[in-house]
């Protein structure tokens, strides 16, 4: 190989060329995130289908039911529909994100990834919207479907926005800090399942609860304060949950901490 | 210039240096491959290269930058391609999607589809990674590693697992790639593969360097005695031949020189005079592959450092 032609290539004096916008780039992952995840029969059926399914079966069940009989004064449909929004929002954000990083990172895209000029935050700003994106069109399939159950429109739109935004985050957050902390990815989906599902049980995502004791521990949890922030949005009774949305927050920023400090590309020791 | 310099490259794990004391450099435009038994230290030092482990000691260069100075490490991205041992694809894009989405990670990148042809992928291009073959997927691999135009490119064994069309195929690629002007530095088990693509070659064992050269010459292997092989014609005895050889066990006789013209022409009179043939007559120059192996040979592991399961399952049992 002859020197010269491999000198012709400015190799250290290279003009930083224009890096791929920021903007652009972050569309760019959330396409192939989107692209990935529709294509994946698993996560379609699983994280996305499942709760349009439990909504339109509790919709079929609760259909005979009499207003106002079910839960302080609101009907089947009116305490589901919020309560399964809600438990969607969670499986598309810290689900999917908590399962998909464990597999990501056991067969070494993370590490092939890492090696690649995408910067870090990118990567993770196209996931969060991708999972956002998600979660957003459940919520409006889920709300639509209660509508079609007589269920009301919410009343306070954007507290049950800045709710579903927030919680969104905050589940995130948590995907990712829970994916940070399993090193083998065939216990990744076995882990998610042993925090979802008590969670959802004591929150009342399957059955409403009536347990002072179980109410208050739920609370501190993260998915109690999205069921009731989103159940007092829908019906308009109530101020601004500021408690349930700090709850929230703290939440996030645990999450937040954990997937910072513990985060791996790669999971060799 | 070099666009890859190691000197005095240490690295340990716990219980096991790894590394020690390795240096060589690979030259702008060349294919540098290097060589050597499993756990001899290549894929460590590769990986201290690609600034996926620090090191202990010693200086590295890649491209005139230090890897293990994160300052850096955004700047080598976008100038070192690489593929890695283990396939990592996601499934459920196709090929071209794959492709055309790092693409858009990279401030120059090549054209995506000059390098789905490059690599051999035209017809895949619209199938979805999950129902490609292994050697597919490598090649696929392949694509990635220089969707970016790297200035250098490293290969952790590129072609394992590839059927020998398949391996023809790649080094075809590999080649086109160091004609465009990618350096390459490659790290392989399989010595056609170093013989057929490197312009240098070092050969690594036991964390260390023990020879280094091109495939023609390493290891004196230019200078290194020629074998001149046949069977013995019924009726002679090896006392009978006009030059000194040695009998092997499946009966053949084998006479080392250092320049075999004369032999032969004695060989071969001898036989013509008497009206003899030579059955088998081949004259070998030693194979690449035998001076890596008088090379590694005395850097194996002795055996009680690394005990079979068996003597290990013995040594538990016994209290």
């Amino acid at each position: 190989m002859s020197q010269a032609t491999a000198t012709e290539r400015p190799v250290l004096t290279a003009p930083a060329a224009a890096a791929p916008g920021r903007l652009r780039l972050t569309l760019h992952q959330i396409r192939y995130e989107q692209l990935s995840f529709w294509r994946n029969p698993q996560s379609v059926f699983f994280t996305f289908a499942l709760p349009v399914m439990i909504i339109v079966i509790f919709g079929a069940v609760f259909s005979g039911n009499q207003p106002d009989s079910f839960f302080y004064g609101l009907s089947g449909m009116q305490y589901f529909t919020p309560t399964v929004a809600a438990l969607s929002v969670f499986g598309a954000c810290y689900g999917q994100l908590a399962v998909s990083l464990s597999i990501r990172r056991q067969n070494g895209i993370l590490k092939r990834l890492h090696a690649t000029p995408l910067p870090a935050w990118t990567y993770f700003a196209g996931l969060l919207a991708h999972a956002l994106v998600v979660s957003a069109v459940e919520v409006l399939l889920i709300t639509l479907v209660g509508y079609c159950y007589g269920v009301p429109l919410p009343a306070q739109w954007g507290t049950a926005i800045a709710s579903l935004v927030l919680g969104a985050a905050s589940f995130c957050a948590l995907g990712v800090g829970v994916s940070s902390l399993i090193s083998n990815s065939e216990a990744a989906s076995a882990v998610v399942q042993f925090i979802q599902f008590p969670l959802m049980f004591i929150s009342g995502n399957y059955f409403p609860i009536h347990s002072a004791v179980l109410d208050d521990v739920a609370d501190a949890l993260p998915m109690r304060p999205l069921n009731q922030a989103l159940l007092g949005a829908f019906t308009g009774h109530g101020d601004v949950p500021w408690r349930q949305l700090a709850v929230l927050l703290a939440w996030g920023v645990l999450g937040a901490l954990v997937a910072v400090r513990r985060f791996r590309w790669d999971n060799r020791r | 210039m070099n666009h890859v310099l190691v000197q005095d490259l240490h690295k340990s794990y716990r219980d096991k240096e790894a590394v020690r004391g390795v240096s060589f450099h690979v030259e702008a435009g060349e294919i540098f491959a290097l060589l050597g038994p499993n756990g001899a230290g290549k894929t460590t030092t590769l990986e201290i290269l690609e600034g996926f482990r620090d090191r202990d000691g010693g200086r590295v260069e890649v491209l005139g930058r230090d890897p293990g100075d994160r300052a850096h490490s955004a700047w080598l991205r976008r100038h070192v391609g690489l593929v890695l041992q283990d396939i990592a694809v996601e499934p459920y894009l196709t090929v071209r999607e794959t492709i055309a989405r790092n693409a858009g990670y990279y401030p120059a990148p090549r054209s995506v589809d000059e390098v789905v042809e490059l690599t051999g992928l035209t017809e895949k291009s619209r199938t979805r990674v999950k129902d490609l073959s292994g050697g597919q997927k490598r090649r696929l691999d392949l694509a990635l590693g220089v969707i970016g135009n790297p200035r250098l490119l490293f290969l952790d064994e590129p072609t394992t697992g590839f059927d020998p069309n398949a391996r023809h195929g790649a080094w075809d690629v590999v080649r086109s790639l160091r004609d465009a002007g990618t350096s390459i530095l490659l790290t392989t088990h399989y010595m056609d593969e170093a013989q057929a693509l490197a312009d240098r070659v070092a050969v690594i064992a036991d964390g260390r360097i023990v020879a280094t050269g091109t495939p023609a010459t390493i290891g004196g292997r230019d200078h290194a005695l020629k074998r001149i092989r046949f069977t013995l014609p019924d009726g002679c005895s090896p006392a009978d031949l006009p030059v000194p050889v040695s009998v092997e066990d499946d009966g053949a006789v084998t006479a080392s020189v250092a320049e075999p013209t004369l032999a032969l022409h004695r060989l071969t009179g001898w036989a013509l005079d008497r009206g003899l043939l030579l059955d088998g007559l081949t004259v070998e120059q030693p194979s690449l592959e035998d001076v890596y192996l008088g090379l590694t040979a005395d850097h194996q592991p002795a055996p009680v450092l690394e005990p079979s399961p068996l003597s290990a399952a013995g040594h538990r049992s016994t209290p």
